[in-house]
């Protein structure tokens, strides 16, 4: 498959990468590991005149301990992050997310953190070749007004399959967005913005600066239902949060459950998680309650476009949500 | 668009090439440098046919610019062999029955020779998660898996190591 055309250019700091995305704004794309990019723009549904190439700006790779937060450079690379026992240790949600991106040995030395939770939203009837989309009207997301995976729906319904946004969420990360002259923190539950065309609020000459994630003595995990176990992206995915109270250890003092895969963003399960505020680490019912509670907020937003049956992907909510609430409470009391 | 002129390091060998923007490399291996070793079938990066190395590590050739390959050190599937000598991986394929139709050889020798760099004794399953990332449509993986664990590093109990080393002696 070829590319379209493009001119490519390679600014050699992050300045100069924000006056070329200053400049050209919607006319450039900005090119990581181009694991994602790439691949949509040999499919056609992306044709940006411009490519701004991150492969010089070796200072946006970094993983460090601030105080009480972990700070990740947007261009870090998932073999990076695995690598990092920073990560694995008070990140281990993020740890196993990536672990399960694309392939293990393969895309991991060039897919980035930041293309990663900056990949667009997919659905089943969107991403396909140009050919398949020519014999049909174009959906939402192409540019029309129809929608394939929900009949009738006045808007797009593409689904967020990112691994890394959803344990993001769970860990209570916020990111730093950067453009010309100015820098703003934004936390990832608003910066999804559940539009299924354009999934984040973020403009079009603003760059990925950092991953912040706190540091707050939790344990998280993460759990994902996919048909392959490698090269493949979730049906279902639960990223969790739990943290122990300063004066019982086996008490929930906080509780973060984020569903991802299912719907236009991931989504935090307030309900969810507020309910097991107060229980018990070795209260599996509290637990099977809150995958139930999970399964049933999350399965009004769920579309069929990602493979698999709807009923199935609702009903493994609940087991992916219990999985990883189970998998946090046994790190937690170990 | 112009062609634009750029130096890549394949093999140890610097080559100088004209190529678009929107080339990726593997259009530049195997069209304007003929090395034809690396094979285009998904072209999106699933199917781990188009892997080579860069900096030692391996890498999606159909996902990556040619323009992004510049300063680093790529190795293709036939830099594998010196001269006429193949690789242990390599003779490990053959004698093992490693490959049936071939296309997605290069890519599991390539995926399997950067495990082996780090790993020179992997365990099935450590070479299992290594080649994930390749696809077998002749669905061979035993065979390869068998290949990999045992290149360089020859199993008494495995009757095709046996049988060719003693044809070697």
């Amino acid at each position: 498959m070829r590319l379209p055309r493009f001119e490519y250019i390679e600014p050699i700091n992050f300045e100069g990468a924000l006056d070329l995305l200053y400049i050209h704004k919607d006319n450039a794309k900005v090119l990581a590991g181009g694991t994602d990019l790439l691949v949509r723009m040999k499919k056609g549904l992306l044709k940006p005149k411009i490519i701004i190439s991150l492969k010089a700006l070796k200072e946006l790779s970094y993983i460090k301990k601030d105080d009480s937060y972990i700070k990740i450079g947007a261009r870090t690379s998932i073999a990076d992050i695995i690598a990092s026992d920073l990560i694995k240790k008070e990140a281990c949600a993020l740890f196993e997310a990536c672990e399960k991106i694309g392939a293990v040995t393969i895309q991991h030395y060039r897919g980035t953190i930041g293309g990663n939770i900056l990949q667009d939203n997919r659905c089943i009837h969107y991403n396909q070749s140009a050919f398949h989309r020519s014999g049909r009207q174009p959906c939402h997301k192409d540019g029309g007004k129809i929608c394939y995976a929900r009949d009738a729906s006045d808007r797009c319904n593409s689904t967020c399959q990112s691994d890394g946004a959803t344990a993001l969420m769970a860990l209570g990360a916020n990111i730093t967005l950067v453009r010309k002259g100015t820098e703003r923190i934004i936390d990832l539950d608003n910066f999804y913005t559940t539009d299924g065309i354009m999934p984040f609020a973020m403009e079009s000459n603003e760059l990925l600066k950092e991953i912040v994630i706190p540091i707050q003595g939790g344990k998280s995990s993460y759990k994902r239902l996919a048909y392959r176990s490698a090269i493949d992206y979730p049906i279902v995915s639960a990223g969790v949060f739990l943290k122990s109270s300063d004066t019982s250890k086996n008490e929930i003092e906080d509780a973060r459950i984020v569903v991802g895969a299912i719907a236009r963003a991931p989504i935090f399960l307030a309900k969810a998680s507020s309910f097991l505020k107060g229980k018990k680490f070795n209260d599996i019912s509290a637990f099977k309650k809150a995958a139930d509670i999970s399964m049933d907020n999350a399965s009004t937003f769920a579309v069929h476009n990602v493979g698999s049956t709807l009923e199935y992907r609702c009903a493994m909510v609940s087991e992916m949500v219990f999985q990883a609430l189970k998998e946090a409470a046994i790190v937690t009391q170990e | 668009m112009e062609k634009i002129l750029i130096t890549l390091n394949i093999n140890d060998k610097p080559c100088e090439v004209m190529v678009y923007p929107n080339d990726t490399l593997l259009e530049v291996l195997r069209d304007e440098l003929d090395l034809t070793g690396s094979k285009e079938s998904c072209g999106e990066g699933v199917c781990g046919s188009c892997t080579i190395h860069m900096d030692d590590k391996p890498v999606r050739s159909c996902l990556t610019l040619a323009m992004e390959a510049t300063g680093t050190k790529i190795k293709t599937v036939e830099g594998l062999a010196k001269g006429d000598e193949l690789s242990s991986l390599q003779q490990s394929f053959v004698d093992h029955g490693a490959v049936q139709c071939g296309f997605c050889t290069p890519g599991m020798l390539m995926s399997a020779d950067a495990l082996l760099k780090i790993n020179s004794k992997p365990d099935e399953k450590t070479v299992r998660k290594a080649i994930a990332g390749n696809i077998c449509r002749c669905t061979g993986y035993t065979k390869i898996v068998k290949a990999v664990a045992h290149a360089g590093n020859s199993q008494d109990h495995c009757p095709d190591c046996i049988t060719f080393s003693k044809a070697k002696e």
